[in-house]
């Protein structure tokens, strides 16, 4: 069994919906996470993506403890976090960072360089000045900038370059875990493969684990020894990477897969795209039953409305939230269609 | 043969505090009816501004153009403001990267359709409403009679673009200019919108001009693409002969540096450095400095396009001889071929 440092258990986070002034009372709530399981393995990588409002950023806050979560368990090396008190969380803190999508916006602009990177050695006495300020600049190297940065402010920087000083500080206090919130979104390409790699390397260099999370499908199979589809709150899909890729077994993973343009004129216009209708409905009031169903080509009546899918194991560390699975891929719409027997539900 | 749209070494400057910024320095393409161009770069390559100076949108005070910008053989960069007013939206729309800047937040989408339709066209208000109901149909809002009295703010980001689009469409001009339009957007509304453009194409025989960061898209939707790099365009082929053998370093970066759906790669390709200031671009080749392949000529003189020896429609900007350029590209191409699933 392999070397678990994260579990998290039915976690759940619904903001309330107020309504009134003075006597404020709860009239609906946001379901942004809704009963979200799985375990993360040290050194590993789990990459989850999902559309905009999916939940995946509220789940990474959840797990950092930015956000306090409604129900649910965090279990971080062995102990529960999840209600853990602000002083008992504090020396849990170092132990995991976290990069930032926007590298304008998450670094200080009126501090240093040399400040921000230290901020977390400082807050935890981790040296005398001027070893804080010898690791500083050893962390800027690591992450490829010159030492010499050390008095520049973030504006002297390219937008690369910030999401390197992102990385630096992250690193600083020696984290077991980084949830990467997406890092290279706002980056371009080439600029964000430097990144890409770089990350991978101080994987290796430092022995991180990850939470990586993105909405590009391409980014996450890259970096990601497992990936996690997510869809409305919920888990639509977790498996290793190649078998997602290769072999999704949920419709939406399917979906997801198919609308990814592919860089190859010749590939891409040979495939017909399952193209979804309608957008991702509202997290306030979700449908019934399978979350997915109103727009899915295998939504069955007197099924996928009435009850909501458990994840079931569908294949070697494979897991789908759905009563129809697909049976292979690719798949057009139609033949997405065509469902045979149901799989009894667990 | 006269082409739809005919750009010639178009230069846009611009004055700045800091100096002058050479934003477009010498870019040149041709579009045909019904045909899409894409155009990829990074950002600060010059793609968007390239095509606000056709459209003439650029600030007066501090913009400057030159060379030639035809349409159907008529020169925009020289035509009167009140001509220029004429051709857009009419003969030649924009859509933008944002939809939620682009409408006008305090009015009735409906409205900003109609207005687009009664500045252009001689019917009355109320033809101009059923027309602008009908666009909003076309691109598929559902319950379009009703959603036509709604606020931009009532609408997701994906029906936004499909209003934008609709607008853009209405008085079926003959190119639609559209601005990173699926970048704000999930990859399934992406994929939404680019079916509905290539849809509206086969109905309307629009030509598209597609600006995007993404190869992908581009591989997806142009017939022909231009890469630009700093200002200037790389490499210019038809669609299918670029992803086959694409001949400029740049190229070559780009699609290397780009994680793959369908392959397991071990590490990407990283193109070193990051883009050159336009205030103050390098000496010769604008690559040279991030090329791993540069040598003396590159550091001196600046690449112009030249047509490729075995593909006359494929030029490129690069001194490398075509041997290493054929040799270095299939390599590229190699890479990630070799361990596609």
């Amino acid at each position: 069994m392999a070397d678990e440092l994260l579990k998290i258990e039915n976690l759940t986070k619904h903001f309330p919906v107020t309504r009134g002034i003075v006597f404020q009372k709860q009239v609906a709530a946001v379901k942004a996470v809704d009963d979200v399981s799985f375990t993360l393995n040290r050194g590993e990588t789990l990459g989850v993506v999902g559309e905009s409002g999916c939940g995946k950023s509220t789940m990474a806050r959840c797990i950092m403890r930015l956000l306090d979560p409604t129900s649910g368990s965090i279990t971080f090396e062995g102990r529960d976090i999840s209600k853990l008190s602000r002083a008992d969380m504090r020396p849990i803190r170092r132990e995991m960072m976290m990069i930032f999508q926007d590298p304008y916006a998450s670094l200080n602009p009126r501090k240093r360089v040399g400040f921000i990177v230290g901020e977390a050695l400082v807050v935890h006495k981790a040296g005398t000045d001027a070893e804080i300020k010898r690791r500083v600049q050893e962390l800027l190297e690591v992450v490829g900038l010159n030492p010499e940065h050390y008095n520049r402010f973030p504006h002297e920087f390219s937008g690369g370059q910030r999401q390197r000083i992102g990385i630096a500080r992250a690193l600083a206090v020696n984290p077991k875990l980084i949830v990467c919130d997406e890092p290279v979104s706002a980056l371009d390409v080439s600029v964000q493969a430097q990144i890409l790699n770089l990350l991978k390397d101080l994987q290796g260099e430092f022995g991180l684990t990850y939470i990586f999370i993105a909405h590009d499908l391409n980014v996450v199979r890259y970096i990601s020894d497992r990936v996690m589809v997510m869809y409305l709150g919920k888990v639509a899909e977790i498996a290793r990477g190649a078998d997602l890729y290769v072999a999704p077994r949920h419709p939406y993973t399917g979906a997801l897969l198919s609308a990814v343009p592919i860089p190859d004129p010749r590939l891409g216009r040979a495939r017909k795209p399952i193209v979804l209708e309608g957008d991702v409905p509202n997290p306030i009031n979700p449908p019934d039953g399978c979350r997915f169903h109103p727009r899915c080509p295998r939504f069955q009546e007197g099924v996928c409305e009435l009850t909501i899918p458990q994840p079931v194991d569908v294949g070697t560390e494979h897991t789908a939230a759905c009563f129809f699975p697909l049976e292979r891929w690719p798949m057009s719409f139609e033949e997405m269609q065509q469902v045979s027997e149901p799989t009894p539900a667990s | 043969m006269t082409h739809l749209l005919e750009v010639e070494d178009l230069k846009t400057y611009f004055k700045t505090d800091d100096g002058i910024v050479k934003a477009v320095d010498g870019v040149s393409f041709t579009l045909d009816e019904g045909k899409t161009l894409g155009i990829v770069g990074e950002s600060g390559s010059g793609k968007s501004v390239t095509c606000l100076t056709i459209m003439g949108l650029n600030p007066k005070r501090s913009a400057t153009s030159e060379g030639r910008a035809l349409y159907r053989g008529e020169d925009l960069l020289h035509a009167s403001p009140s001509r220029l007013r004429e051709i857009r939206g009419n003969d030649i729309a924009m859509i933008f990267q944002d939809p939620m800047t682009s409408l006008n937040p305090v009015h009735k989408i409906g409205a900003q359709i109609v207005e687009g339709i009664l500045l252009h066209k001689d019917v009355s208000r109320k033809e101009a409403k059923s027309r602008a109901l009908e666009a909003l149909k076309e691109v598929g809002i559902p319950r379009a009679e009703r959603r036509i009295d709604d606020y931009p703010h009532q609408f997701s980001g994906g029906m936004r673009q499909r209003v934008m689009i609709a607008m853009a469409l209405v008085n079926e001009p003959s190119i639609l200019i559209a601005d990173e339009p699926t970048t704000a957007l999930d990859v399934t509304t992406q994929a939404q919108i680019l079916d509905l453009m290539h849809k509206l194409q086969r109905d309307y025989g629009t030509a598209i001009v597609m600006i995007t960061h993404d190869l992908g898209v581009v591989a997806e939707i142009a017939d022909e693409v231009v890469v630009m790099y700093a200002a200037r365009v790389a490499e210019k082929a038809p669609v299918n002969e670029l992803f086959e053998h694409p001949l400029h370093p740049y190229t070559w970066g780009l699609l290397g540096s780009l994680p793959r759906l369908e392959s397991d790669i071990d590490r990407l390709v990283q193109i070193p450095g990051t883009p050159p200031s336009l205030l103050s671009p390098p000496r010769g080749c604008r690559f040279n400095p991030r090329c791993p392949y540069v040598f003396d000529r590159c550091k001196k003189e600046l690449p112009e396009l030249v047509a490729s020896p075995a593909f006359p429609e494929h030029l490129q900007a690069c001194y490398l001889d075509d041997a290493t350029k054929q040799r270095e590209a299939d390599r590229t191409l190699a890479a990630f071929a070799g361990e596609a699933t």
